[in-house]
């Protein structure tokens, strides 16, 4: 992570501790914080729950998810089919008016579906029996980055990406960074599918090293010709949408890659990079900053990196230390991320209790600086404090009006069960929502709310002004400054 | 300085933010350095031809038999071009932007890039706004710019992008840029009551909490702005009145609010607008042509506006696009992607007239024009000879500026 606009906590590391396990049970705070971090937040009945369960319990029962099926989104297209029934010749043979009709209808239809499997997506992170699998999707998205709609990426192909990414939520890193160079989208991202024998492209080769697995100043110009090298042969068929590897493409020569000599291909570039103490130091900086807090110190990004070395880059029990730690639960950890918009989104339905999120998700996200499967570039989203503009913060709350009104009332798992005296009505929102993180003149402000201060005639809550009220309080709630931040 | 007091006055009642850790940071970094003096008043509008413009029928080569040769369809024909000599001329629908090439208020950069260009784009736009062609960076040249001038906290419209997303030319580290498509939905949505927005903008600003953060100050600074920036901007902007006729075009509208940003003295020094899409890969004229019409009624109509309240001098407009398109048209009467193409600046403060040199029409790099002007030394330019602020840390390089400036 190079960008700027990230700050980690004041205070210091007690680093002898940082990484042994918490003991004792979780309270509504901390069981809150986990719930943050490991996935999108929790409705007020989830945090209940982690309350009362032992560190070790809850953050197994995050780790040890159980196997999602879960519903297929609605429309997952790909123009492979249709372009077969053309064919190579016929596509030739088409005019310009008839090419440009066929490319703008299938436009069309990818637009949709990508905004199919953008709001399945939402709704998956949302109600997921395994967020942390969630999350861990996300990560990678915004790591191994791949964009839709480009360079002949089909919504289908990033949807398979977007599985890959499930499967090996808490699997093998090393394994994953294999599998992802060689899936479709990536190939078709990183011009992977450009780079032959003689003619190598060196996009993926660079941006493997760069931004996937070392970081920069940790390999040679040269490591980047010698392992484009490598990666040579891989090819794509748009009719079918698959990646093959044509051998004849492939350079086999002798090539010299970090050190070592021999006939490498992808596989063993991958194997030779994790086999750089580097890479653990790198995944091992990606991991406190996604999960724990930005710019950690050095020496805990030692201990980590030991640590994946040690499980062989094995994310479960590597995580499941993480998510135990007593860094992980000390004051300088807390609310010590600005939460990205899809998690302020997820977040901002799971404190409401709210059973689904709609469409008009989409567009608040786009306003807000995140669409899915669009990044901005294969760099990823720059987060930590770039998140944050008068125009984006607009667009948060704007978003929160929208979603608090009477029908959400109604829907919501909680709030319609509201204490109708004041202050309790002040301190269960405030419970629920931000976990008590709200200064006195807030609440104090929260219950002129509720007491009709805003209103005409001050009157007591009572159920003729119930919604109107609540309403406007869960927003006031959600919008102090707490909620912006994980 | 009177605006500065007049905002400050709107806010009395509000608690103004005593700032963190991170603005001491910043105020340190922001000292500014030595500027150029009568820099102060100046602003530079961005226009992003998005697309890829194509630069030979734009300023056309109506003096290059070469030129007819690898356009048999789509070639501007002679006798329709708006002649600047006897090699060049304007596509026929910027009459009204000739007009103001005839006055000497335009200046046009031949032959525009930058080296191992990129034909993506989404990556060349990149380039273009972060002027890091080797690298990648998320903060834009103007971003940078901001981060580095040490302009005042309060002015929270010191930059405006009139667009519905930021630009990546104006992501900074430090500085926070608003973006406002149109004046009337920047805001917090209305259906909340007056007590609730009050409401926030007080817990908003509270610093009792139960609990620290590093982004803690960040946060509440960036809401104070945001809901005084909303609250305001209809206000400070609403006594702005203009007579100029705009065209109904998006780019009109766009450009009749930079005008009246500008002219509501608001201490903005960066307005960001776009316009297109110039990506003619397939019968380019009819686009093009109505593309370039708009660009040209839409500017005449903007300097009008801002010569008739005086600040006609005070702004320079610069376009950029992510690239020219080959040379050469295609079977479907138009152009792929290219690399080098001319670039315009705008306004009274400009020296008019032809800069750098034309690309040769028969040395290409496959196809493609060579770039003859490195597009951060038009950078290095504006930053230095117009916003008066030295470049080579804003460009991570040293690049000659053009005598293009009056």
């Amino acid at each position: 992570m190079d960008f700027g606009g990230y700050y980690r906590p004041v205070g210091s590391l007690d680093a002898g501790a940082a990484l042994a396990p918490r003991a004792g049970t979780l309270d509504a705070r901390s069981a809150a914080h986990l719930l943050r971090r490991a996935g999108f937040g929790g409705n007020p009945g989830e945090i209940a729950r982690y309350a009362a369960m032992p560190v070790g319990a809850a953050v197994e029962s995050l780790i040890r998810f159980p196997n999602v099926p879960g519903a297929a989104p609605d429309d997952v297209y790909s123009p492979a089919s249709l372009l077969q029934q053309y064919g190579a010749q016929g596509l030739r043979a088409l005019g310009d008016v008839q090419t440009k009709a066929l490319y703008r209808g299938i436009r069309e239809q990818e637009q949709r579906s990508v905004a199919s499997i953008q709001l399945w997506w939402l709704n998956r992170m949302l109600s997921s029996a395994a967020p942390l699998q969630e999350k861990m999707a996300l990560l990678y998205h915004g790591h191994f980055t791949s964009a839709v709609v480009i360079k002949g990426i089909s919504p289908a192909m990033i949807y398979n990406q977007n599985q890959l990414f499930r499967a090996y939520a808490l699997g093998n890193l090393r394994e994953l960074t294999r599998n992802v160079a060689k899936d479709p989208a990536m190939l078709r991202y990183l011009d992977g599918t450009s780079n032959v024998a003689g003619q190598p492209n060196e996009n993926f080769a660079r941006e493997l090293m760069e931004l996937y697995t070392l970081g920069v100043d940790h390999y040679s110009e040269e490591d980047v010709r010698q392992s484009a090298r490598a990666w040579t042969g891989w090819r794509f068929d748009r009719f079918n949408e698959e990646a093959f590897f044509v051998p004849r493409l492939h350079d086999d020569g002798v090539k010299t890659f970090l050190g070592q000599t021999g006939n490498f291909d992808g596989d063993d570039v991958v194997n030779i990079i994790f086999a750089q103490p580097q890479c653990a130091r790198f995944f091992a900086g990606w991991l406190l900053n996604s999960f724990v807090y930005n710019d950690p110190e050095p020496e805990l990004v030692d201990q980590v990196a030991q640590m994946l070395r040690r499980h062989d880059y094995e994310l479960a029990p590597v995580m499941s230390a993480l998510l135990r730690s007593n860094v992980f639960y000390s004051e300088r950890a807390y609310r010590a991320l600005v939460k990205s918009p899809v998690e302020f989104v997820v977040g901002a339905h799971k404190a409401l209790g709210l059973p689904e999120i709609g469409p008009q998700a989409l567009p608040a996200l786009r306003q807000m600086g995140q669409v899915l499967f669009y990044p901005p570039n294969v760099a990823g989203w720059p987060g930590g404090q770039n998140w944050l503009t008068s125009a984006t913060i607009i667009q948060r709350q704007n978003y929160l009006a929208r979603i608090v009104n009477s029908q959400s009332l109604e829907q919501s798992s909680w709030l319609h069960e509201l204490p109708m005296q004041v202050k309790p009505a002040a301190q269960k929102l405030v419970a629920q929502i931000l976990q008590g993180d709200a200064a006195p003149a807030a609440i104090f402000q929260l219950e002129g709310l509720l007491g009709g201060a805003g209103s005409s005639a001050l009157a007591a809550l009572s159920a003729e002004n119930y919604d109107e009220r609540v309403s406007g309080a869960a927003y006031l709630t959600m919008s102090m400054p707490a909620f912006q931040l994980a | 300085m009177k605006r500065l007091n007049f905002l400050m006055g709107t806010v009395s009642g509000l608690t103004v933010v005593a700032n963190g850790e991170h603005v001491f940071a910043r105020a340190l970094a922001a000292t500014p350095l030595p500027g150029l003096p009568g820099s102060g008043d100046r602003c530079l509008v961005l226009i992003n031809l998005q697309g890829g413009n194509d630069g030979l029928n734009c300023v056309v080569p109506h003096g290059m038999p070469q030129y007819y040769q690898v356009r048999p369809k789509i070639a501007v024909p002679r006798g329709d071009v708006l002649a600047i000599d006897g090699t060049l001329g304007l596509n026929p629908q910027m009459r009204a932007f000739k007009a103001m090439y005839d006055k000497g208020q335009v200046a046009i950069v031949q032959g525009v890039g930058y080296p191992d260009p990129d034909h993506s784009h989404f990556r060349s736009t990149e380039i273009w706004q972060t002027a890091a062609p080797a690298r990648y960076e998320h903060t834009g040249w103007l971003g940078r710019y901001f981060d580095e001038a040490g302009l005042p906290e309060n002015d929270l419209f010191k930059g405006v992008a009139v667009s519905q997303v930021l630009p990546e030319v104006l992501v900074s580290n430090h500085t926070d840029i608003p973006s406002i498509p149109n004046a009337g939905n920047y805001g917090m949505l209305s259906d909340r009551n007056a007590f609730e927005r009050r409401a926030f903008a007080q817990t908003a600003q509270d610093r009792a909490l139960p609990f620290s953060s590093p982004y803690l100050a960040h946060v509440m600074e960036i809401e104070d702005h945001a809901q005084r920036s909303s609250e305001e901007l209809p206000r400070l902007i609403a006594g702005y009145k203009t007579d100029a006729a705009y065209p109904a075009t998006e780019l009109g509208r766009s450009l009749a609010l930079a005008a009246q940003i500008v002219g509501s003295n608001l201490g903005t020094k960066v307005l960001y607008v776009a316009h297109g899409s110039f990506d003619t890969h397939i019968n380019q004229k009819a686009v093009q042509d109505r593309l370039l019409g708009e660009f040209s009624d839409a500017l005449a109509a903007f300097y009008q506006d801002l010569a008739a309240h005086g600040n006609d001098r005070r702004v320079l407009t610069l376009t950029f696009s992510e690239f020219g398109r080959r040379i050469e048209e295609n079977a479907g009467a138009g152009t792929d992607h290219g690399e080098a193409s001319p670039l315009f600046l705008i306004g009274g403060g400009v020296k008019g007239g032809l800069y750098g040199t034309l690309p040769d029409l028969a040395n290409t790099n496959m196809g493609n024009l060579r770039f003859t002007t490195d597009f951060r030394s038009v950078y290095a330019t504006v930053l230095e000879r117009w916003l008066g602020r030295p470049s080579t840390t804003v460009l991570a390089g040293s690049f000659p500026t053009l005598p293009l400036l009056a």
